[in-house]
């Protein structure tokens, strides 16, 4: 059982109810009649059975259903978020069959049985389904993953959780109600900083392997699917222009893998193949990349050489003169490498795309600083800063100083002014600190020392060896009385009350002002969580308390939280009393 | 901190100093006291730069008559700016020191691409265009016809340069490419001619091998440059193959096809001069009968088309009658032609020498040698006379003009080679002739007689005792100096079998064997789950990378590699490349980690370096020797056999570890760096070829490491990684760090004597 049910929402004619089975958690239908769903739905399927009973499956907007034949209510009813993949049986198999697994591992299988149509059914089932689930799926599993991971990396989250929502003093959308949004903002802002990069390898792990019968299978996964696209744009608008409406999705799959794109050693024979122009794009786009030449003038061979021979000078001919008298061989030796260069700068480029925006974003707000400088002036400091670097031996140096860090600043005159204060009189000017400080001056001046009055050394002595740690003074101090009486375990008790009270107690006051009909449903729900915290946990605790004859008095403090919460909610419901009467 | 090297004050910029750049610094001075030249191999990531140019600069403080001049050369632009960067620093703590502001002027030297400021032509993307664009807009003619017709478009830049700027001397300071081009923006004047210019009188030059060594472009800029300078070679391990490029010339079908055309052009052009205005022909006469040496002094700007290596006794000479007017000259083109192009339909290779090639001309089409001789020349004034704006399009008739030169001034260190077809493909014509220098002295021998110092140094330059053979100077020093070092920081495995013990290796016999691919494989697979960061790899040629990449891609072993790290392949396309390259560098600093797959001799190994977490491993695939059945490289070492007694094999070998050595040294980049070098060939571990590795790493090879597999390399590689990325102690200093006081004891001056080998 997970808490992961929080987009649900209860509307007539649907319940929660528990399974034949027992099963917490899953969603069955007892309405009376289907008419009252207002959902629309999609598809209707008859002759289909589940657990040996004749019915129909319905996929609908939001939830796939099935209903016993003759019966006008739903036996079985999934949320489309709830389900993890849909299985189907193979092809050659007599029963014809789909499979929901659900994220919590339990299986329900449908089987068509129309003499018919049977396949025809289950493959509309399938597509649809296969259309929907993705919707779905990707909310609730980052919903879900994400509560699971918070809990995980919080003991102490977990641990409240297990205290609040595990013994039912609040509902698991209760618990997560402001705990998801805001987490999940600043995961987004982590997010944001490190994406996954790309495996260079992806395409390797899409080795095909024979099936046994003069076939070759490719094993396809979503990620290596996105590896592709994000690596190669050009298949991917393929994808989006052919896929579904020319050809399904396997189609285009096949095609990429039987095309001369996939195996660059083989030369681009026919222009008839889907991914040509793939390739042509490619090509394009490797010719802008060495087109657009390299910042580092470092590395840029080209211009490498000061004087380079002319044509028809010096000893060796140069590269092969032309390329028609290249063998077909080494045209696709040399397709090859072409194709490792681009292949892994498009992967690099991968992981630095977000990079550059950014940079680029940042440059565009420096430039608006007025700091940015000329291009054609600028580039020159790139290398020289370049040059610098190739010059230095850092051991050569004495090390006095080190570089410090420059200060980047994106708006200087803020940096010299500081925030403008926004109470001005609150600030004393600077002639009142001239003022005070030689009013000071002046006291400082006049001081005269009451030597009649001090007090003798000896009673000077004492009062400081009193007031020093384990001098008459510092004794009694309840601190150090609570770590050596309690037990361990009784602390770590009262630990976990007070994180518990806590929670529930910001939830009470998050309430106010209660200008809502929703906040005050829910500040009276909060009243009554309060007091079944109360009687369930702290009462407990302060009678195991008592029974160990601890005489101070732990609970104190929580109860007087707690008091000061009814009072608040007593005053509150009094003045709403008054205000209706 | 201020040094005594010998007697001799030099500041240095930094407060500590490495033991081996004190004694780099020993040496230096002593070439220099000499007066003669010097081979010095110092590991790279030691601070080479910056000590040479300490004494240097020193040097040149304290005796100012001795020498006037560094020209520092390096071999890419990227160097090129790094040197002058750390002139800048050294420079400025001087003035930091003495407290005066100094009198020294340094500049850097580029080509126009990348010192243009003007707004159209520094827009164009190649240099040919560049050059070509800045001709057509400063040539002399061109500057002439706008006095008479204002529509003609000039560059305001030059113009301004040409009216002010050698009047004024640039102001003392130290110019990068970029200064000088905010310095000519500012001014209005034109950065490449006023660099050009300033090096004349600029204490010290940074500039690329090519001003010294090509003698299509030597001439021009780097022809009155003073007697009493110091000339520094940087990364000089190459240096004998730029040599040999800068005097080879090869003509296929394409370029006589576009000789003939431009051939066309010239002719029409004549012609229409002739009918209006024929008077510029009977004047340009006049001019080559009074001999060259009037015609080379022209203006500037138009030098673009140089000719090669001119003996002085050319220019005293008259042009010979025969070639001496314009459509004589034209028809003697047509003739060397058509004899070209009969000798480019060949069936099989022919192979002969200068002489053999001059006999065979005079013979065929009665050519002689002598108007050959003056081929370069005689175009290069054609070609302003007829005020050619264009000239870039007449880049195939100045190759065959150029060839005609050199084939006729050079009888010895040259072979002419024509190749019906490519070996690779037999089935296709594509005739090739190969005029091939063979003997790289003969392009730094006026640089080397010139000059009276010239220091040759890398990070590798073993075995030294090669490079005054092949080069042909006598040096007054020769050393190599280790790395002192607080930990070992580099680690050399050699990795000879696989696991299943079968022997890995590229030779030829096996290099298409399944196993040893599938080995090679393996061990780039299980260092990518082991080296964190980058990891870098190296073949022996452009072709065996692509074989090996396919065969890995059909055995899913890149798919697995993938696994652990993106991998980035280099192609023969510069810019691909770059890109590659800059994307296996985003790939290692964003924590991903990368493999870059690279070539031998390709430019990643030569002009890239892979400091720190860029290259973690450096992984040499086999050894890279040549290509082995090239005829050219064939006649080259029948060629050094004879003339300097340097066995076939010794050269191949020095050949191929030279460039392993520098593959795998791209990784150590300072001693604070860390990497692994992993020679994945078991013929490494052979004393031929591990002697022929530079000092510095071969001292860390040790006898366990020479055939391990590839389960060992990995054990020991994780060990060592884990053993590097502790942080690294302060415990440098005294050891491979020194402070002033600890440079003076008596104790480590002996320690550090032992640094520099003597060869």
């Amino acid at each position: 059982m997970f808490p992961g049910r929080s987009g649900l929402k209860v509307t007539g004619g649907w319940v929660l109810m528990d399974e034949e089975k027992g099963e917490v958690g899953n969603l069955v239908w007892a309405g009376t009649a289907m008419a009252t769903s207002s959902e629309e739905v999609l598809l209707v399927v008859k002759r289909v059975r589940q657990k040996k009973q004749d019915g129909a499956l319905y996929l609908m907007a939001e939830r796939v259903a099935w209903a016993p034949e003759g019966k006008d209510r739903f036996s079985v009813s999934h949320l489309y978020a709830d389900i993890r993949c849909q299985k189907i049986s193979p092809d050659g198999k007599s029963k014809i069959q789909l499979q929901l697994v659900l994220h919590t591992g339990e299986t329900t299988n449908f089987h068509f049985t129309s003499e018919s149509s049977a396949m025809k059914d289950r493959d509309a089932a399938k597509d649809l389904l296969q259309q929907l689930l993705p919707k779905f799926k990707r909310k609730a599993n980052k919903e879900l993953e994400e509560k699971n991971r918070m809990l995980q990396e919080d003991p102490l989250l977990f641990q409240l959780y297990k205290d609040l929502v595990v013994s039912q003093v609040i509902s698991a959308e209760e618990f997560w109600a402001n705990r998801v949004s805001m987490n999940s903002v600043d995961h987004s802002l982590t997010n944001s900083k490190q994406e996954v990069g790309i495996s260079a390898a992806f395409l390797a792990d899409v080795r095909p392997q024979t099936d046994g019968c003069n076939g070759l299978r490719y094993n396809l996964t979503s990620d290596i699917i996105e590896s592709i696209f994000r690596t190669y744009p050009a298949v991917k608008q393929k994808y989006g222009e052919n896929v579904p409406h020319n050809l399904t999705e396997k189609e285009f799959w096949t095609r990429f893998f039987q095309s001369h794109y996939f195996h660059r050693d083989r030369i681009s024979t026919g222009s008839q193949d889907l991914f040509a122009e793939c390739g042509k794009l490619d090509e394009q786009g490797l010719k802008s990349m060495v087109g657009q030449g390299v910042r580092n003038s470092m590395v840029d061979l080209t211009s490498l050489e000061d004087k380079s021979l002319d044509e028809g000078y010096g000893i060796s001919s140069g590269p092969s003169t032309s390329s028609h008298n290249k063998t077909l061989k080494e045209n696709s030796n040399a397709a090859i490498i072409k194709r490792f260069n681009h292949h892994s700068a498009m992967v690099l480029a991968t992981g630095l795309r977000k990079q550059d925006a950014q940079n680029e974003q940042n440059g565009e707000t420096s430039s608006t600083d007025g700091n940015s400088k000329d291009s054609d002036f600028f580039q020159p400091s790139v290398k020289k800063v370049k040059l610098q670097e190739a010059i230095e031996y850092a051991d050569l140096e004495q090390e006095n100083g080190r570089k410090p860090v420059a200060l980047n600043l994106k708006k200087s005159d803020r940096y010299s002014h500081g925030p403008t204060p926004v109470q001005c009189q609150q600030y004393a000017t600077s002639q009142d600190i001239i003022n005070s400080v030689n009013c000071i001056r002046h006291e400082i001046a006049d001081y005269t020392p009451r030597l009649t009055q001090v007090l003798s050394s000896s009673t000077a002595s004492t009062a400081i060896a009193a007031l020093s740690p384990g001098g008459v003074l510092m004794q009694g101090g309840t601190q150090q009385a609570i770590n050596q009486m309690v037990p361990n375990d009784t602390q770590c008790e009262l630990k976990h009350l007070y994180v518990a009270a806590g929670e529930l107690l910001r939830h009470f006051w998050s309430c106010f002002p209660v200008n809502t009909p929703f906040l005050e449903e829910k500040v009276v729900k909060m009243r009554s969580n309060l007091e079944r915290f109360q009687v369930t946990k702290l009462c407990p605790f302060q009678e195991k308390m008592q029974r160990q004859y601890l005489s101070t008095n732990l609970t104190g403090h929580l109860e007087e939280m707690l008091q000061t919460a009814y009072n608040k909610f007593h005053a509150w419901q009094t003045r709403r009393m008054l205000r209706k009467t | 901190c201020r040094l005594n090297i010998d007697g001799l004050l030099v500041y240095f910029p930094y407060d500590y100093i490495y033991p081996e750049q004190y004694s780099y610094m020993l040496e230096l001075k002593r070439t220099l006291d000499a007066k003669g030249h010097g081979a010095l191999e110092m590991p790279s990531g030691t601070g080479k730069t910056v000590s040479l140019l300490s004494l240097i600069v020193a040097y040149q403080r304290a005796f100012p008559l001795e020498v006037t001049k560094l020209i520092y050369c390096s071999r890419t632009v990227p160097e090129i700016e790094k040197v002058v960067e750390e002139l800048r620093r050294l420079i400025d703590f001087y003035e930091k020191e003495t407290g005066e502001r100094s009198s020294f002027l340094a500049l850097a030297l580029s080509s126009r691409k990348n010192l243009c400021v003007h707004p159209e032509v520094s827009s164009l993307r190649f240099g040919k265009e560049v050059d070509g664009k800045c001709h057509s807009l400063t040539a002399s003619y061109i500057r002439a016809q706008r006095h008479s017709d204002s529509s003609v478009q000039t560059c305001r830049f030059y113009e301004e340069f040409d009216a002010l700027g050698r009047q004024v001397p640039l102001p003392a300071g130290i110019y990068n490419l970029d200064d000088l081009k905010s310095f000519g923006r500012r001014r209005g004047w034109c950065p490449y001619y006023l660099a050009r210019y300033s090096i004349l009188h600029a204490n010290v030059v940074v500039y690329s091998y090519h001003y010294l060594l090509d003698p299509k472009i030597a001439d021009l800029v780097s022809k009155e440059l003073a007697k009493k300078s110091v000339v520094v070679f940087d990364e000089a391990h190459n240096i004998d193959n730029v040599c040999i490029d800068s005097m080879s010339v090869n003509i296929t079908r394409r370029t006589l096809d576009r000789t003939q055309s431009n051939i066309e052009t010239l002719q029409n052009t004549i012609q229409r001069i002739k009918d209006t205005d024929a008077s510029r022909l009977q004047e340009e006469y006049r001019r080559l009968v009074e001999g060259l040496k009037e015609a080379n002094v022209a203006r500037e700007t138009d030098v673009y088309l140089s000719n090669p290596v001119l003996p002085d006794e050319i220019l005293q000479e008259a042009v010979p009658g025969s070639i001496r007017s314009a459509e004589h000259f034209v028809g003697f083109l047509k003739r060397l032609l058509e004899y070209l192009k009969s000798r480019l339909r060949v069936q099989h290779v022919v192979q002969e020498s200068p002489p053999q090639f001059l006999k065979d001309a005079f013979e065929k089409v009665c050519i002689d040698r002598k108007p050959l001789r003056f081929c370069a020349e005689r175009l290069r004034s054609l070609l302003r006379t007829l005020e050619i704006a264009d000239i870039a399009d007449f880049s195939a008739v100045t190759l065959i003009s150029n060839f005609a030169t050199l084939v006729s001034t050079y009888s010895k260190g040259f072979t002419i080679i024509i190749e019906p077809f490519e070996d690779r493909t037999p089935s296709i014509a594509n005739p090739i002739l190969h005029f091939s220098c063979m003997d790289s002295s003969i392009a730094i021998k006026p640089v080397f007689e010139r000059f009276q110092t010239v220091i040759i140094t890398s990070g590798t330059l073993s075995p030294l005792d090669i490079y005054p053979k092949i080069l042909d100077f006598r040096p007054v020093t020769m050393a190599s100096f280790t790395m002192t070092l607080a930990r070992a920081c580099l680690c050399p495995l050699i990795v000879g079998r696989g696991n299943d013990q079968v022997a890995i290796s590229s030779k030829f016999e096996t290099r298409e064997d399944i196993a040893v691919i599938r080995n090679y494989g393996n061990l780039l697979l299980e260092m990518s789950s082991v080296v964190p960061d980058g990891i870098v790899a190296f073949f022996t040629s452009y072709q065996y990378m692509e074989n090996i990449v396919a065969s890995w891609y059909e055995q899913g072993i890149l798919e697995n590699i993938q696994r652990n790290k993106l991998i980035f392949i280099e192609t023969q396309d510069a810019a691909e490349t770059s890109m590659a390259l800059e994307k296996y560098q985003e790939a290692c600093e964003n924590g991903r980690g990368a493999i870059l797959l690279s070539v031998a001799r390709g430019k990643v190994s030569e002009g890239i370096d892979f400091v720190h977490h860029f290259g973690r491993a450096v992984i040499m695939f086999g050894v890279p020797y040549v290509y082995t059945q090239s005829r050219l490289l064939k006649a080259r070492l029948e060629y050094l056999r004879d003339q300097f007694q340097i066995r076939e094999n010794d050269f191949l070998t020095f050949d191929a570890m030279r460039h392993a050595a520098q593959c795998v040294g791209r990784v150590i980049r300072g001693k604070t760096d860390y990497g692994l070098m992993i020679f994945a060939d078991k013929r490494y571990a052979r004393a031929d070829k591990r002697g022929k590795l530079p000092r510095w790493i071969q001292e860390h090879i040790t006898d366990s490491s020479l055939n391990l597999t590839i389960d060992e390399t990995v054990q020991l590689s994780k060990h060592f990684l884990r053993d590097m990325a502790q942080p690294f102690k302060e415990d440098q200093l005294g050891l491979s760090l020194l402070t002033l006081d600890q440079l003076q004891s008596e104790e480590m001056l002996k320690k550090i004597a032992q640094i520099a080998h003597q060869i």
